[in-house]
């Protein structure tokens, strides 16, 4: 397919989003069909238009068997053809867009529906009861780091801030900074988490260092809740409720391929290919860019970002974004919704229902003026030794 | 004293890596055609290799390196940790150039840096396996 025949031939019409945080007794698969009926009535369609659907599982099949005992289009009642699960940890949403425009592309399907879940708060709590401590992530077998006690995300991602701040002489005070401009979006979207809980970056170098060089509010949330969307192709999104959100590309990166002898992948993500193909296939610069939702599972993840696409140079993204340019007023506006540190954690479906929400308008008292193309990025991959083998996504999406 | 931590994973795969915790050998997955070491199971990118990885083998490395990054949890996730925050995982530049994971015991957290030459040392835990551990290089 050359460039000219992916870019704006596919929209985003739909979006659909539970209320995110707490939510206590709620499946992951009712959530799901919540998001999926939002979606619908947002994009002013009925059940029976969808005749493909897609979900986005950071941990798709968990084993030899799809984890779950239902789907979400049966119980919504979508006639689809197809389904299937897509998602490697945090990226789940482009994998699922680029799935989603195939099936268009082929005339398999007329209407596509992506919905994605997360419960991840109230497994936390659940964990809480058995006297451990937090993150559900411990839980998960065949990980090399467990009998050493790195049985955290935080543990490996620290890895990268560690290294950084060995390089550039990054400080844990410009980290902070990420997580402060997050949390002062935050605070103008009411949906967030952390709305009406302002921080101070003394309030972040006083929280309590949970696994150094992280702070506690260094770490995104753990939220329930789960988003879905629905896509369909440039023709048939002129008619519909909401106005079309146009595809310009779609780009992937992967570190693994460089894992075990290039030893340069722990002050970088694999942006450089991920930002290439979809630059390219929609025929922008970076400086095009008006909002960018960034995948920010850690605060260091945000700056590496920073560097990699080329808003500051390699080694000044602590400067940089000490300087303000990322909050709310800053010439680049990131994670503009408060992110995954201080709004919701579903993976990268927070990054783009945000950057959706953007180009739309609809942002309130957040909304970045004349928004009209948003940049958003994932990440997630295995962990091995204490190495990531990450995937990188860049979608670039525009009004 | 009965392991109150997670268990190391142990596919049938790597069977022979951790045979070798047990004898005390630090191994590497090796390769026999062109001495390239690797960390862990992987294909020599040196050149084709054979079925199922025939052209490699666990071999015994020096067992020394350099930090390359290093974490240290404060909080005990798990609760066998409890006793041990803040503790130090590092990854470990081997000085036969793999990267390789694990505990740097015997070291101050506030002397831990990157850069820090270390050894391996090895933690008999019970009949089915022995963790490899570093400690700060001894000056012999």
């Amino acid at each position: 397919m050359d460039d000219n025949n992916f870019k704006d031939r596919f929209c985003i019409v739909g979006l659909g989003m539970t209320e995110v945080g707490h939510l206590p007794g709620c499946t992951p698969r009712m959530m799901e069909v919540e998001a999926g009926r939002l979606a619908l009535a947002d994009a002013g369609l009925q059940p029976e238009d969808i005749d493909a659907a897609i979900q986005g599982e950071s941990d798709p099949g968990g084993g030899v068997r799809p984890r779950f005992d239902d789907a979400f289009p049966r119980m919504l009642g979508l006639p689809v053809k197809v389904y299937f699960t897509v998602g490697r940890g945090g990226e789940v949403a482009t994998l699922a867009l680029l799935a989603a425009t195939q099936l268009l592309n082929l005339g398999i399907a007329k209407y596509v529906m992506i919905a994605g879940a997360r419960n991840d708060w109230s497994r936390t709590q659940k964990i809480r009861q058995t006297g451990r401590r937090g993150q559900v992530f411990m839980e998960k077998e065949g990980v090399w780091g467990r009998p050493f006690g790195a049985v955290t995300a935080a543990s490996f991602h620290g890895l990268l801030a560690t290294r950084h701040m060995e390089e550039y002489g990054t400080t844990s005070r410009q980290l902070g900074a990420i997580a402060v401009a997050e949390r002062q979006w935050a605070c103008l979207n009411p949906q967030a988490y952390m709305y009406g809980k302002p921080m101070t970056i003394e309030d972040h170098q006083n929280s309590p260092i949970v696994v150094a060089p992280y702070h506690l509010l260094d770490i995104c949330l753990q939220s329930d809740g789960a988003t879905a969307f629905i896509v369909t192709t440039a023709e048939r999104a002129k008619n519909l409720r909401k106005p079309p959100l146009h595809i310009m590309g779609i780009g992937f990166g992967e570190h693994m391929g460089k894992l075990w002898w290039e030893k340069k992948n722990y002050t970088n993500l694999a942006v450089e290919a991920a930002k290439k193909d979809a630059f390219r296939m929609a025929g922008i610069e970076l400086k095009d860019i008006d909002v960018a939702e960034l995948y920010d599972c850690f605060t260091a993840e945000v700056m590496l970002q920073l560097e990699d696409y080329g808003w500051c140079k390699k080694g000044e993204g602590g400067p940089f974004v000490e300087a303000g340019h990322i909050g709310p007023g800053g010439d680049v506006p990131v994670n503009t919704g408060g992110g995954l540190l201080s709004s919701h954690h579903l993976g990268n479906l927070t990054c783009v229902a945000e950057a959706i929400i953007q180009l739309r308008g609809e942002g309130g008292a957040r909304q970045v003026k004349d928004a009209e193309i948003a940049l958003a990025t994932g990440h997630g991959g295995e962990i091995v030794s204490g190495q990531m083998c990450s995937i990188h996504s860049s979608l670039l999406l525009r009004r | 004293m009965t392991w109150n931590k997670p268990r190391p994973n142990i596919p049938e795969d790597m069977q022979d890596f951790w045979d070798n915790m047990k004898a005390h050998k630090f191994v590497l997955w090796h390769c026999k055609v062109c001495d390239a070491w690797y960390w862990p199971l992987a294909c020599c990118r040196n050149h084709a290799n054979e079925a199922y990885m025939g052209n490699m083998e666990w071999k015994e490395a020096k067992g020394r390196g350099k930090v390359f990054s290093f974490t240290a949890p404060h909080w005990a996730f798990h609760p066998g940790f409890k006793e041990e925050v803040p503790y130090i995982y590092a990854m470990i530049e081997l000085e036969e150039g793999p990267l390789f994971s694990s505990n740097v015991i015997g070291c101050d957290l506030s002397e831990m840096k990157v850069g820090l030459p270390v050894e391996v040392i090895f933690e008999d835990v019970d009949n089915e396996f022995t963790l490899p551990k570093f400690r700060p290089l001894q000056e012999s």
